[in-house]
């Protein structure tokens, strides 16, 4: 009774309900625009709200959080500029979807299935927090590397066209990712004795150029050609649509929210991971993936809004942040005087609640956000390009120098857009890129901790895995996707399902 | 004509400062050597609106991450020393330049207020074969090679703790395993990864009184009052006295030749606000020890510590150069 | 046959890439190439990081990347070699016209600028540059447009998100600071 009380105070109290929307709905707009980052208005918001009482503050900061996860989306269906890294995926079916003029249906099935891994990411928070930070904990150096590994086979489902050339830029995304000094050991890596490289290059400002400036670039080759006609008369899913992707969505969205709650993965590797699975499990889908398959909507928008709530089960049950967002929130905590730790759940249970009242409150407010005023949103795209395209540009470069307050990071974004440019005509996919970036330092540092840990003894090593049955598993999955890519696989079914045909 | 214009404001501006034209006459920036989240990030983020109100100025806090800090550290020290570019650092350039990691320490700086200092702790996993910090020791020299010690990287705190062990108790044969913080490492160890570590103890302090984690010692003169029956590694083996009381530390500083005036505007707002009451509970719940000290005090205290910090890595054998490059005296001499 | 569907082939979404399957595009040899060529580089600088020193130094991952790198490189510059250049393409049309190269020099100018000119000037700058070339509206239309969208940029990431942009010549921080003491005052 008493924690329903709690669960309740968000929804009885008008001034924090007012908060929590406002929070969303800056949020929403904080995550379209490139560069602006969650982690950024949040930790703006400590200072901001500093003099305030603790449930105002959390409760804004919870509106911003689940508003931005779920904006990224809009800039990634509209401009194929992913707003944040969690929305490369969704890109990737998203603007095919708006080069056709079905950028309503496109935000409409997104804001649904968004609101419906939110609530799933809310509900493992709220049901079985305790369980799955004991599981998350589990995970040892070797099985973040495994895991590594597994994203990095992800390559596959992101290069249309040439595999070659994907796994050319994955390869290319983990050295990017390595440059600077290496945060282990100090050593310098690539930096080619240049005191600028030493800081390394912000992954941020890759995606950034990649996607922004070289988009922009491209763009340029048809300034005059009207453009697309957005209808927006059918923005609502019908239910039809949620029913037919409800079982991808809550295997997607098991994914976000185990995937959040490991320390040091989440929402990012969450959606990409979720896409390659929503490859694989789709028989057929109605449009090839990549041409605008609604699966490849649903599946990481699902994934990385249930990876919110996945992010705050290891910062609640043990005050350990499940990733950069819920960081700045513990130091939030922290200066308002609570003791973030394992003790929290026990000492204040309130604050566990309230939080998890904050997160369904905004959650709802997404959805209505998300629905109302579409409109405004596909005006962007019906801008003229003569005006889209210098702005897009600019807001490249602050958004480049805002992530870290460096005008090396503005100098690496313009560097990485034309490259960016080049390799999109040459038929380099970009995807692989970013994605080696994102697991560079998980599969470096991991991989280096476990040979470490053994003493550089790849016997021990090996026998640690086999030792393990979450390591085993997580092997025996790397090594069967690995194969599937291959061509024995293919060789494989078809002798298989030739024989079935025979008898 | 634009020009005219922005040339009209700024003087109108400027004519409107100088009825009271003194420092600060516009916003501070704040650069905070480390991520958001971190706990020199929260440190400074709640002391500084505390300073803000005694300065009667704002001071805009950015994070500046990269390269260990020296990206921030170098930011600063090629700012102009006017006092409207402050660093809010923690304790490790002053290893920069025995590491190799730069040409520039707080030798550079003016310090504005070292804030407080932090004490090390060291922590097991529950299911170590060891209960305090004596039993480990034992535990160590029966099964050498075997022990898995988190640290991260040369010059942080586990790595300068793990040296002082090494010159009290004798060369321990341990696995040194690299994480890139004592958060990340800390989970690690409740997950088993790792056996030991150790921490500051503002971030180890809530996973032992949750009981996931359990603590050995408190590298301290004397036991810590936040931790009642942990034993105090000097009180175990006088060896330690020589070294400690030795911990990370918080403070504010400006480069060299920033005007008297804003010193000591800066210096009088940071030590009213490291006297606010929130703030000093703030601290002290998270096991820091308040120092608040400027001027002289703070240089000396900052060389005293360098001396002692960099002899010792020296000895252990983790240095790039020597500390007598650059001028730092082994201590005692 | 001259004409080649511009959606299909002009690389704007990366999910349809840019590349053909079974023609070469102009440059694309020489692209290849030189990531062959930089690819190499990288592998012999990941060796110069600890060399074959152990399993767990910081160059372990860098070499086996770079490898990867060459290899992949080496296999993409074999195959593109193979295929027939596409006749129907040329570099300056359809690969570098004129407006890309020269909006790649605008954003070369505004890196160059952005510190000593400050913020504000030259993004005002490169904005009505950039709208009155692609746009070719009349001159009050396109400062119009350009200052607007850069005010509101400049509020949202300058006072609202409180990025330090380089200053340059225009004296933001004193004039931010004018505004406070005028509202300050008018509270009073």
């Amino acid at each position: 009774m008493e924690t329903l009380m709690h669960f309740l105070t968000v929804f009885s109290d008008p001034q924090l309900l007012l908060l929590v929307g406002l929070g969303t709905f800056a949020g929403v707009y904080v995550g379209a625009i490139p560069g602006l980052s969650v982690t950024m208005a949040v930790s703006i918001l400590i200072s901001f709200t500093f003099s305030w009482d603790v449930y105002p503050a959390i409760s804004l900061m919870i509106g911003i959080y689940m508003g931005g996860v779920y904006g990224g989306s809009r800039t990634a269906i509209l401009l194929n500029i992913p707003g944040a890294p969690s929305a490369i995926a969704t890109a990737l079916d998203g603007y095919p979807m708006a080069k056709r003029g079905e950028a309503g249906t496109a935000i409409g099935v997104t804001t649904v299935m968004s609101f419906i891994g939110g609530f799933i990411g809310i509900g493992v928070l709220a049901l079985a927090a305790p369980f799955v930070s004991d599981f998350a904990l589990k995970f040892q150096p070797r099985d973040y590397m495994l895991l590594a590994i597994l994203g990095i086979l992800l390559v596959g489902s992101l290069s249309q066209g040439s595999l070659v050339k994907g796994i050319f830029a994955g390869a290319l995304g983990i050295a990017i990712g390595a440059v600077g000094r290496d945060p282990l050991t100090f050593a310098e890596r690539f930096t080619f004795d240049f005191r600028l490289m030493e800081g390394g290059i912000s992954f941020i400002a890759v995606m950034i150029g990649m996607f922004g400036v070289s988009e922009a670039l491209l763009q340029l080759h048809h300034v005059d050609k009207d453009a697309v006609r957005q209808k927006i008369t059918r923005i609502v899913p019908s239910l039809a649509t949620v029913k037919k992707h409800l079982p991808l969505s809550v295997q997607t969205s098991t994914i976000g929210v185990t995937i959040g709650a490991l320390p040091g993965t989440g929402g990012d590797i969450a959606a990409l991971m979720a896409y390659d699975h929503a490859k694989r499990v789709t028989k057929n889908p109605d449009r090839e993936f990549g041409d605008g398959a609604m699966e490849g909507l649903v599946a990481p928008e699902t994934a990385n809004n249930a990876a919110v709530g996945g992010a705050f089960i290891p910062m609640m049950t043990l005050g350990i942040p499940g990733d950069a967002v819920t960081a700045i929130m513990i130091g939030a905590l922290f200066i308002h005087g609570l003791n973030p730790g394992p003790m929290l759940m026990i000492d204040q249970p309130d604050m566990f609640w309230f939080i998890v009242g904050c997160l369904v409150m905004a959650n709802c407010f997404m959805l209505l956000f998300g629905l109302t005023g579409i409109k405004l949103f596909t005006k962007i795209v019906e801008m003229p390009r003569s005006v889209l395209i210098p702005l897009i540009m600019l807001l490249s470069i602050v958004g480049a120098f805002a992530v870290n307050n460096s005008i090396t990071d503005v100098y690496w974004m313009l560097g990485f857009g034309v490259f960016g440019y080049f390799m999109r005509h040459y038929g380099y996919p970009l995807g692989p890129v970013i994605l080696g970036v994102i697991l560079s330092r998980l599969l470096d540092d991991n991989w280096r901790r476990a040979i470490i840990s053994e003493r550089e003894d790849l016997g021990n090593f090996f026998a640690g895995v086999f030792g393990s049955p979450l390591s085993t598993v997580l092997l025996i999955a790397v090594v069967l996707i690995f194969v599937s890519q291959t061509p024995v696989w293919a060789w494989g079914k078809s002798r298989i399902f030739a024989k079935k045909e025979n008898t | 004509m634009k020009r005219y214009l922005i040339g009209a404001i700024s003087a109108l501006a400027l004519t409107a400062t100088t009825v009271a034209a003194e420092y600060p006459e516009k916003e501070i920036q704040g650069i905070i050597q480390w991520g958001a989240g971190g706990s020199t990030d929260t440190v400074m983020r709640s002391v500084t609106p505390h300073a803000e109100a005694a300065l009667g100025g704002t001071v805009v806090m950015q994070n500046m991450t990269g390269a260990v800090g020296a990206i921030a550290l170098n930011y600063v020290a090629d700012a102009e020393a006017d006092g409207y570019t402050v660093l809010m650092g923690a304790e490790n350039p002053m290893l920069y330049k025995i590491m190799g990691l730069g040409d520039k320490d707080y030798g550079e700086f003016v310090p504005i207020n070292i804030l407080a200092r932090g004490t090390p702790l060291l922590v097991a996993n529950n299911d170590a074969p060891f209960n305090s910090y004596s039993e480990m020791i034992a535990y160590v020299k029966e099964n050498p090679g075997t022990v898995r010690f988190g640290s991260t990287g040369p010059g942080g705190l586990p790595s300068v703790v793990t040296a002082m062990i090494n010159a009290v108790e004798g060369e321990l044969d341990v696995i040194a395993v690299p994480y890139d913080g004592d958060g990340p490492a800390l989970t690690g160890l409740q997950g088993g990864a790792i056996d030991v570590m150790p921490a500051v103890l503002g971030a180890a302090i809530e996973g032992v009184r949750a009981g996931n984690m359990k603590a050995l010692a408190v590298f301290d003169t004397a036991e810590n009052d936040k931790l009642p029956g942990v034993e105090a590694v000097a009180e175990v083996n006088d060896g330690y006295n020589t070294y400690l009381p030795w911990g990370p530390f918080f403070g504010v500083f400006v480069p060299k030749g920033t005007p008297d005036d804003a010193v000591a505007k800066l210096s009088a707002a940071y030590a009213e606000g490291a006297k606010n009451p929130e703030f000093i509970e703030l601290m002290e719940g998270r096991g820091f020890t308040l120092m608040g000290i400027s001027g002289d005090e703070a240089e000396a205290f900052l060389s005293k510590w360098q001396q002692g910090t960099a002899w010792l890595l020296q000895d252990a054998g983790l240095t790039k150069a020597s500390p007598e490059e650059f001028g730092i005296a082994r201590p005692g001499e | 046959m001259q004409h080649i569907d511009p959606d299909h082939h002009d690389g704007t979404s990366d999910a349809t890439p840019g590349g053909e399957p079974d023609k070469r595009r102009p440059g694309e040899l020489v692209f290849a190439l030189v990531m062959l060529l930089a690819s190499l580089f990288l592998l012999n600088s990941a060796y110069g990081i600890a060399g074959f020193d152990a399993l767990s130094s910081p160059g372990a991952i860098p070499m086996a990347t770079t490898a990867a790198m060459v290899l992949s490189a080496a296999v993409i510059l074999w195959n593109t070699a193979k295929l027939p250049l596409d006749r129907t393409e040329s570099l300056i049309k359809d690969i570098l016209p004129l407006t890309v190269v020269m909006f790649a020099l605008f954003l070369v100018a505004f890196g160059v600028l952005l510190k000593p000119l400050g913020f504000l000037p030259t993004s005002a700058l490169f904005l009505i540059a950039a709208i009155k070339i692609l746009g070719k509206r009349s001159w009050l239309w396109t400062v119009g447009i350009a200052v607007f969208s850069l005010v509101v940029v400049w509020l949202i990431f300058r006072i609202v998100f409180t990025v330090l942009m380089p200053a340059g010549i225009v004296p933001e921080a004193e004039l931010i600071q004018f505004f406070r003491n005028v509202f300050a005052g008018g509270a009073q």
